[in-house]
């Protein structure tokens, strides 16, 4: 179950999982009164884990497929934002969440055509696109905040489902989150197509003359990314009950520090989905530690921005380490 | 039962205002190592790329097995049996020895599902077949040598039973040993009633392994001899006067 | 490097098809948003001023960046590095060391960032812009971080020549800020276009392996590069702290992805190895008069990020078009 790959990842995964280890106990002792490991918190981070993760998920899934993504911080506002408006337009709540969820699938599918098509590398193309959404959202929305509850009843099926808990304590969030995880665990490692994205992303010349259609796989690779960003965004919205223009603000970076953390290769074809989680556990228990010992939230960014190239660093010399 | 394998009649191939191959005729017998050689621009590479269906010619007919064939797409090629080994651009790096072999063509019971177990079997049966001595499948390919590379590739179309096999400058980057291992392997292509065309600028290698020798030069062939026929010096010498063979 | 080449680079430089096309769509931009002002406000004094003080802040930067994509890498850090260096110089200030040190060691910083940041592209061989990506996020946090709440105001009195250095007019007139773009962009243009180096840029970022096997050492070029991007930004960071008179830690902000589209649609290739500084500067004053003409015509800031992604992604495909045809020809010839 792709345990050989990960096997393979020895060497990136363990140190990840080192450095995480040592996070969580430095944060468990010297946050005041140990908030870190208090109820408050971990129910906290039940919620800002599967946040995180569902992206990351598909930004490292897409990382392994050689290309980038840098337009997730837009996509999840707009979904909000079009969840929100359904709803005040007095679509039934179930389809309103069927069709938030195809405007990621939609947003995803430009993208991915995008990239594949004109041939821009792709973080330019996002980067164009992550523009283009976030001065749609910040015109349609004249960056009003708006609140769920005046067009949605607490209680529905949908949000029970969705963000509700079990026994009153376990987030279904999370559960989600396992969920998804393991769907894609098995997509990726086990499934013919997980293969066709490896191989897309570590030579694509090669997959092509093998017959496989690498833009397609690209393509579906991006409309996951999409639709990930959508659910995540339905999800949150009903937690945090509203809509702001910058919702996903910072997502971006954070899921790509996270595969980078986990492993993924900046170069595509390397990366695993345990080492993804990983990196997402990492990268979220860092900014949440940070927090709560009182760094300012600038300040954090700092930290992920130096995560981000030291572990870029690391992946490069463990490669080289290992061809030798 | 056809004479060659593969017959090529009056290949025509224009690029923009360059006319990059001008009436070619190519063939390949059965059980036949055709060795391509020809200096840069000769027109090699586009003669095969035709052939794989990567380009398609201005004018002219390809026939295999005696029977006229549409060659338009890499899949019409493979279909038919035509499988091509490039050097570099064969495998995945990072991904493992089964993997490659069974790139796009993955092995599944179920749903998409790959048939783990089928898939490092048979690699590493179709891996002994050819000679290489790798005892796992599940290793990643970039820990292996040139040749064993070469071997793993070669061993990819061998599996999905090619009947034509064209390696395109196969020993290029490869140490003197590994060219050799190469070269067994195209013997055993052979063997195994596989026709193979060896594209190489080395006239050594290629006077080494191929039954016959085919030259060309700025788009037309110079030459088309049975290795019995000729000498090495004489291939180099045509080769590097550009000149036909009657006119040499 | 012969006359021959000179006298080419010459004639690329002018009549190169790329190159007057962004001058021509500047002019009609121009123009645009003449007729489109009301009462004709976008050639007023005050916009003219506008656009030429603290336009040319923004302008001089594609400059350098253009520069730095010729050689084939990407900086998305000279946002946050602007605002690091920004609140070096305030800081140094503050403590009361003289202006002409703090300028120099702001600099300096300044170089030392766009060093780093080029030092681990090449050395560690990450792609140029998750190096910067993971920077341009350590830069502005630590800025951040450091200047919490800060509130003063530069104090430059008695330096009034130093303050009229950067920000005063020249002959009543136009801003000096103008001035030190056009300086700095001939003083760029002429060492990308007729010295060694700018021959060593283009090689590089076109053909990395080919311009090593002639002895070009690729690393230290674009090492160099990074450190000019970064001592440029450094400049215009105190330039900029001059004029506002306060530090703002919003300094920069959004400027990378600015800087990369006006120098693609300035005609450098996102690839590398293809561009001109003379493009870059049309395609600098194009997204500049863009900014400006918004803000004029009363356009709400948020259809800015819209816009530009617009054209950042055209301008990507136009330029990646272009050179395939121009490259098609020569593929052609060479035509197995």
């Amino acid at each position: 179950m792709g345990k050989r790959r990960a096997s393979f990842l020895s060497y990136k995964a363990s140190f990840t999982f080192i450095v995480f280890v040592i996070l969580v106990v430095f944060f468990s002792f010297f946050t005041p009164n140990h908030t870190f490991v208090g109820s408050n918190n971990i129910g906290a981070l039940g919620k800002l884990i599967p946040d995180l993760g569902i992206i990351s998920l598909g930004v490292g899934i897409l990382m392994i497929a050689g290309e980038f993504d840098m337009s997730v911080a837009s996509i999840i506002p707009v979904s909000s934002f079009v969840f929100i408006n359904l709803l005040a337009w007095n679509v039934p709540l179930i389809i309103t969440f069927i069709l938030t969820l195809m405007v990621g699938i939609a947003l995803g599918t430009i993208n991915g055509f995008l990239v594949v098509k004109t041939g821009i590398p792709s973080f330019i193309a996002t980067l164009g696109t992550m523009m283009f959404w976030k001065g749609v959202v910040f015109a349609a929305s004249r960056m009003m905040p708006i609140g769920l509850r005046a067009y949605l009843e607490p209680g529905s099926t949908l949000e029970n489902v969705l963000t509700g808990t079990i026994g009153g304590y376990f987030p279904l969030q999370f559960l989600w989150f396992l969920i998804i995880s393991i769907v894609l665990l098995l997509f990726l490692h086990i499934h013919k197509f997980g293969n066709w994205i490896y191989v897309t992303g570590d030579n694509k010349n090669a997959a092509r003359a093998m017959g496989i259609n690498t833009d397609m796989v690209k393509i579906v690779s991006y409309v996951l990314v999409g639709f990930l960003c959508s659910f995540m965004s339905v999800m949150q919205t009903l937690r945090i009950e509203s809509f702001t223009a910058t919702q996903g603000s910072g997502y971006g970076l954070k899921a790509i520090a996270s595969a980078v953390v986990g492993g993924t290769s900046l170069t595509g074809g390397v990366g695993s989905l345990p080492g993804i989680l990983l990196g997402t556990l990492t990268i979220q228990i860092l900014e949440n530690g940070l927090i709560l010992l009182g760094a300012p939230v600038f300040g954090i960014n700092a930290f992920i921005g130096a995560g981000i190239v030291i572990f870029a660093i690391l992946n490069v010399l463990a490669e080289r380490f290992r061809t030798r | 039962m056809a004479e060659y394998i593969v017959q090529m009649v009056d290949i025509h191939k224009w690029f923009g205002k360059v006319y990059a191959l001008r009436g070619v005729d190519f063939n390949v017998g059965f059980n036949e190592i055709v060795g391509l050689v020809g200096d840069n621009g000769a027109g090699k590479s586009t003669l095969i790329k035709i052939l794989s269906g990567y380009h398609i010619a201005d004018r002219g007919e390809i026939y295999f097995n005696g029977e006229k064939v549409n060659i338009q797409t890499p899949k019409d090629a493979k279909k038919l049996g035509i499988e091509t080994v490039y050097q570099e651009q064969a495998l995945a790096p990072h991904v493992s020895i089964s993997r490659n072999v069974f790139m796009g063509r993955e092995p599944s019971k179920f749903l998409g599902f790959i048939d783990k177990k089928k898939m490092d079997n048979d690699s590493l049966n179709v891996l002994t077949d050819l000679g290489l001595k790798i005892k796992d499948p599940n290793l990643v390919v970039e820990t292996l040598s040139g040749g064993q590379r070469q071997g793993v590739a070669i061993a990819r179309v061998l599996y999905f039973k090619a009947k034509l096999v064209i390696l395109d400058e196969p020993t290029i980057a490869l140490s003197v040993k590994e060219s050799q291992q190469v070269m067994e392997f195209m013997k055993q292509l052979r063997s195994e009633g596989i026709s193979v065309i060896f594209i190489t600028h080395n006239i050594y290698h290629a006077f080494q392994i191929s039954d016959r020798f085919v030259i060309l030069s700025h788009g037309e062939k110079l030459a088309d001899v049975r290795k019995e026929e000729t000498s090495l010096d004489e291939l180099i010498s045509l080769i590097t006067s550009g000149k036909s063979k009657s006119e040499v | 490097m012969g006359i021959d080449n000179k006298r080419r680079r010459v004639v690329d430089l002018f009549i190169e098809f790329r190159a007057l096309d962004v001058f021509i769509i500047f002019i009609l931009l121009f123009l645009t948003f003449l007729l489109l002002s009301p009462g004709h406000r976008f050639i007023s004094k005050d916009n003219l001023d506008v656009f030429f003080s603290i336009g040319s802040e923004f302008t001089i930067v594609p400059i350098v960046i253009g520069m730095l994509m010729i050689a084939g890498e990407f900086d998305l850090s000279v946002g946050s590095n602007l605002v690091f260096c920004s609140f070096i110089f305030f800081k140094l200030i503050d403590v009361g060391v003289n202006v002409w040190l703090s300028s120099f060691l702001t600099i300096l910083v300044g170089t030392f960032v766009g060093f780093s940041n080029g030092f681990i592209t090449v050395k560690a061989k990450i792609p140029s812009f998750i190096t910067i990506l993971g920077t341009m996020m350590l830069w502005r946090g630590v800025t951040l971080f450091w200047s919490q709440g800060l509130q003063k105001a530069l104090e430059l009195q008695g330096h009034d020549f130093f303050v009229k250095i950067f920000t005063g007019q020249i002959a009543k007139f136009l801003p000096v800020q103008f001035l030190w773009f056009i300086i700095i962009a001939l003083l760029i243009g002429f060492i990308v276009h007729f010295h060694r180096f700018g021959n060593w840029l283009y090689t590089t970022g076109d053909n990395k392996q080919a311009a090593r096997a002639m002895g070009i050492n690729t690393d230290m070029v674009k090492v160099i590069t990074f450190s000019i991007v970064g001592a440029v930004v450094a400049f215009v960071a105190i330039m900029q702290i001059v004029r506002v008179g306060t530090f703002t830690s919003r300094a920069g902000d959004g400027w990378e992805l600015n800087a990369i589209a006006a120098a693609v649609v300035g005609g450098t290739a996102l690839s590398g190895g293809i561009g001109s500084i003379f493009g870059v500067f049309w395609g600098a004053l194009i997204i500049s008069i863009i900014q400006n003409g918004l803000v004029v015509l009363r356009i709400p800031y948020y259809w800015t990020f819209t816009i530009f992604g617009v054209i950042l992604i055209s301008s990507a495909i136009i330029s990646l078009y272009l050179d395939k045809k121009r490259l098609s020809v020569g593929a052609a010839e060479a035509g197995n």
